[in-house]
């Protein structure tokens, strides 16, 4: 099935942490397409996916930054009333429990994306295929 | 009419006091050094012989005993008597490999009973009380020390020992306690369970309370008094200068006086080790002059605080010590447990995290806090919020397990935490005393 990887990353709960990241990203010509912040009392988990994720989890890890590398679903839908709304009843019909999820710039102004996180990408994926929505691979990434 | 336990004593004049004192401190630095090797090396290396001592103004020449000579001499290094004529051992914690062990005779034992029913007495307890220690009982001095002064006052004693505080306050009501006697952030807890249980303090026959063996705020003494409507005194003492009783409040409550018959206090500088005059804040020294098995010259207490010889309206005439306004030890009481950094550390070994962590205590609405901030495991790290907050909580969980009492757990960076060269600080004690000395 076609996923997409997304990078993860561990910030401690202090200034300038995000700072650093993306100033090594741009050092190493890095282009993020979807970002998201998690963050709790004590530390918070940036949460990626990059145009270039071998080269991102590499320079990461080198720099001492924790880092996950998982895949996720990403899915690109019409911007339009109630898209979301069908693919989570997709999902939901299918009981796919989603952990979180975050949008990010379509294709084209006529679309919208989002990664969605689960616990079984397989399950999501053959749910979404079932119900005609438009899944984004590694491909379609790195070409946006 | 101010009670006294031992009026001559507690009331003699100062230069009868100093007469005692004398008379007792050459005797006493003769029997350390015929007996104790380890002090009578420590006297010879500074060229000082029992000779030169010829009463509390020479002192300043003896030299100093710090907790680390009493590891050194762990555990038999500093006894002054034949184990035989030894009844009692406490120690300051059995838990970790840096214990201290006290020993004493039966007229060590006495000597304490007779300093804690002078503090009874002076909280205004008679034989016609009855005395509720919830103090732990055990190696630790506190249960002991005042189960034995409250028999001397012949008071009806009630050895609840600590914990299981609804039983507590079923006993304190049935059998109509009149004297709590327990660490004070223990004695605001059972004020606050009590208020929940919806008993008023009217409803108790509480009069008084003495706290002690751990630092606490003058807000916290209002609280206390508040909800379990009682005057709250405060104790002093210190496993190696016998337990509490070495020091204690009377009605003023506002310092404590210290039982100069028995133990002679110095307050010196810290850094240089000079004696500093009356009413400058220093580290307190004590000198026992009575102790028999355990006998320790110039012991450095590492608490910092002042005296005070000005007239007390009680009548005392014992010198007062200002609360200790702050204890560079390592051991922490924290709720009224002592917890040691080298516990948190054996758990977070034992969890596979790196020994790398900050200790947090605080005192946040009279209630200790204990925060622990642990570099994370790179393999542990999780996209997902959720996995990483049950790893807080499992560590949390494992580490009350070992202390008794519940940390908040924060993840940080694998060696985000500064590495020390030297002794790493990993204590922060927050915890603020507010109490300007007496001046």
């Amino acid at each position: 099935m076609a996923n997409v990887r997304q990078i993860s990353v561990f910030l401690d709960n202090k200034p300038n942490q995000l700072t650093g990241v993306m100033k090594l990203l741009k050092e190493n010509g890095i282009n993020l397409r979807a970002l998201s912040i998690a963050d709790t009392k004590d530390f918070g988990i940036l949460r990626m996916i990059a145009n270039d994720t071998d080269k991102t989890v590499e320079v990461l890890r080198k720099a001492s930054y924790v880092v996950a590398d998982t895949e996720v679903v990403a899915i690109s839908i019409p911007d339009t009333p109630g898209q979301l709304s069908r693919v989570l009843d997709i999902l939901g019909s299918d009981n796919v429990n989603i952990e979180y999820l975050y949008s990010f710039l379509g294709k084209s102004d006529k679309s919208v994306s989002f990664v969605i996180r689960v616990d079984d990408n397989d399950n999501a994926s053959a749910a979404l295929e079932k119900g005609g929505i438009i899944q984004l691979t590694e491909n379609d990434i790195s070409e946006m | 009419m101010e009670r006294y336990w031992n009026k001559e004593i507690e009331t003699m004049s100062r230069e009868d006091m100093k007469k005692l004192q004398d008379e007792r401190l050459v005797a006493q630095v003769k029997h350390v050094y015929e007996n104790v090797k380890y002090y009578r090396d420590l006297m010879d290396e500074k060229g000082v012989k029992p000779e030169d001592i010829k009463g509390t103004d020479d002192l300043h020449k003896l030299p100093f005993l710090s907790k680390a000579d009493l590891r050194e001499a762990y555990p038999y290094g500093l006894l002054a008597k034949p184990l035989s004529d030894c009844v009692r051992i406490h120690s300051t914690s059995g838990t970790t490999g840096k214990r201290v062990v006290a020993f004493y005779t039966q007229n060590d034992l006495d000597m304490w009973a007779d300093c804690v029913a002078r503090a009874i007495t002076a909280a205004g307890g008679t034989n016609e009380d009855v005395v509720q220690i919830a103090y732990g009982y055990g190696l630790f001095t506190g249960g002991s020390g005042l189960h034995d002064g409250s028999h001397k006052v012949g008071c009806l004693t009630l050895p609840m020992s600590s914990g299981n505080t609804e039983r507590q306050i079923q006993f304190m009501q049935d059998l109509g306690a009149t004297i709590l006697c327990c660490t004070p952030s223990y004695a605001a807890y059972i004020g606050e369970t009590i208020e929940e249980m919806g008993i008023k303090p009217e409803d108790l026959k509480l009069k008084a309370g003495i706290f002690g063996a751990e630092p606490w705020t003058e807000e916290m003494r209002q609280t206390i008094e508040k909800s379990l409507g009682i005057k709250a005194f405060d104790i002093y003492g210190l496993t190696e200068s016998s337990g509490p009783g070495v020091a204690f409040e009377c009605c003023e409550q506002n310092g404590m006086h210290i039982n100069e018959d028995n133990f002679i206090a110095e307050i010196i500088d810290p850094e240089t080790g000079e004696v500093l005059p009356e009413g400058e804040v220093g580290e307190l020294v004590f000198t026992s002059i009575t102790k028999e098995a355990f006998p320790l010259l110039r012991y450095r207490t590492r608490d910092l605080c002042v005296l005070s010889r000005k007239k007390c309206s009680c009548g005392r005439t014992l010198v007062k010590m200002a609360k200790p306004m702050g204890r560079s030890d390592d051991m922490m009481i924290i709720r009224g447990v002592n917890v040691f950094p080298s516990q948190i550390e054996t758990v977070l070994i034992a969890e596979g995290y790196a020994p790398n962590y900050i200790i947090e205590v605080d005192r946040i609405n009279n209630s200790d806090t204990l925060d622990i901030v642990v570099e994370m495991k790179p393999e542990q790290f999780s996209d997902k919020v959720k996995d990483m907050q049950d790893q807080e909580r499992a560590l949390a969980l494992a580490i009350k397990t070992m202390l008794g009492i519940n940390p908040k757990v924060h993840l940080v960076s694998p060696k985000s935490i500064t590495r020390s060269e030297g002794k790493a600080v990993r204590v922060i004690d927050k915890r603020k005393l507010h109490d300007k000395p007496a001046k």
